[in-house]
């Protein structure tokens, strides 16, 4: 069935809205690597990461939209990682990088 | 030689310890109070940061020191006024009531700023947007939470920097303690209410004493308490007793809305009073928009002008401090007013060595 068009277009709401629980899979997330809630944001790993030259790869913000709830893009963000580490020996406050790539690229999402 | 005279106007933590350290230094004090009870702000504390103290215990050590027989404490005294009179300072109570010494220290401390002047959160207006100090008062149980009781995860914002760092307030001081407090608070309140979700809307996070980016991690890492880099534009009422706020989210570059069960305002400190200097007495007035803090001669001592020799200011009424910055303030401001008398009693001594010499003549 072809939908129907209208001629425009309604663009995606933008607002980040918190009232929505979070799934279940990112809860698991942060149970099993809870030194993610360390990350303040100061982008540390993302100036040093190799991927993040040619990709859209930036563990910060990776690590802000799970905690946004914003899920959408989550996995396919992770899977530019090519897990060198760098980022895990420049991050100040200690986050367990790799395995919480491993771990968004690998849990299952519904 | 009679034994030297000190009034300190103010007895909370500044007043107090200035007043047990002069008193352990053989110099007789004159301590005055507005309220009915010593203590300031302290008094309203339940725990306090970085290590979660009891605010209780603390106010109550020190208003025991201050039982000591050279401490004469003076409450519901009003000072309006303090006049210079053959090299001593006589100050006088709005009841008409005067008193003389040798040197004032004024420790007059803050108020915190009136946040129903931030018309765009709400307060005053929802039950559910509260300040920092009703929070407080909540831990100590001395009032009701805002949202029912049958709420086992209520949903909670911090909003930091109410009336600091802002210049429509005429305030553009940075208050220093909130961002701690704030992630104090998240944190007492998490251990009450374990399954809370607890997010703080900052613009900076400051946290520059000892243990306090310490406390900042734990309420990360141990309470996953969400820091959101970004204000608050307002807050509006909601259903089922909630209110709903909206913020720019200004890492993730989206605004963002939640439902709050309750919205705790960190409200800054403001000056409580400002002094009118005129040639031979200082007057208490009220503070004008964008003034009020006393500024002393420099920031490395407590005497506030070369004009007004013995008159010392200390804690907060210089500008906005810890608890823990202003005991160690008053200490050593105590020990600065030493001196100044030992000096005094130096030229008293001249004078009169000077004046018998000519006698003998």
């Amino acid at each position: 069935m072809c939908p129907l068009n209208f001629g425009y277009s309604v663009s995606e709401v933008k607002v980040i809205d918190l009232n929505q629980e979070k799934p279940v899979w990112l809860k698991k997330i942060f149970k099993l690597e809870p030194s993610l809630y360390r990350c303040i944001s100061c982008g540390n790993c993302a100036a040093i990461c190799t991927a993040g030259h040619f990709t859209e790869m930036k563990f910060y913000r990776l690590c802000l939209n799970a905690f946004r709830g914003q899920t959408s893009e989550l996995k396919n963000n992770a899977k530019a990682c090519i897990l060198c580490g760098k980022c895990q020996f420049a991050c100040p406050r200690g986050v367990n990088i790799r395995h919480a790539i491993m771990l968004i690229t690998q849990i299952q999402q519904p | 030689m009679q034994q030297p005279t000190v009034n300190i106007i103010g007895a909370g933590p500044a007043g107090l310890n200035a007043a047990i350290s002069l008193a352990k230094l053989e110099i007789k004090v004159n301590l005055f109070e507005k309220q009915d009870k010593p203590g300031g702000h302290l008094s309203h504390w339940h725990s306090l940061f970085p290590n979660m103290y009891d605010a209780k215990t603390l106010l109550k050590s020190t208003i025991n020191n201050i039982k000591h027989p050279n401490i004469k404490l003076y409450t519901s005294k009003n000072i309006k006024q303090i006049k210079r009179q053959n090299n001593q300072w006589t100050i006088s109570s709005d009841q008409n009531q005067e008193y003389t010494s040798d040197a004032v220290i004024i420790t007059s401390g803050f108020n915190l700023f009136d946040a129903t002047k931030k018309e765009e959160y709400g307060y005053g207006i929802y039950p559910q947007v509260i300040t920092s100090l009703e929070l407080e008062q909540m831990f100590n149980k001395r009032s009701k939470w805002p949202f029912s009781e049958e709420i086992e995860a209520p949903k909670a914002g911090f909003v930091h920097c109410v009336g600091s760092r802002d210049t429509k307030c005429g305030n553009n001081w940075c208050s220093k303690v909130c961002c701690v407090k704030a992630v104090k608070q998240a944190i007492e309140f998490k251990k009450l209410f374990p399954k809370a979700e607890v997010n703080c809307f900052y613009m900076d996070l400051r946290m520059f004493g000892k243990g306090y980016e310490e406390l900042y991690m734990k309420a990360q890492v141990d309470y996953n308490i969400q820091f959101v880099r970004g204000r608050l534009s307002e807050a509006s009422p909601a259903n089922g007793n909630k209110v709903n706020i909206k913020a720019e989210d200004t890492l993730m570059n989206r605004p963002l809305k939640q439902n709050l069960d309750m919205l705790v305002l960190m409200v800054g400190m403001t000056p409580a009073i400002l002094l009118n200097k005129q040639s031979e007495h200082i007057d208490f007035v009220k503070p004008k928009f964008q003034q009020g803090f006393i500024t002393p001669v420099d920031n490395y001592q407590s005497i506030i002008s070369q004009d007004t020799p013995g008159v010392f200011a200390a804690g907060t009424c210089k500008g906005p401090a810890s608890l823990i910055d202003v005991i160690q303030d008053a200490k050593a401001t105590a020990f600065e007013v030493l001196e100044y008398l030992k000096k005094e009693k130096e030229k008293k001594a001249e004078i009169l060595e000077k004046f018998n010499m000519i006698c003998a003549h």
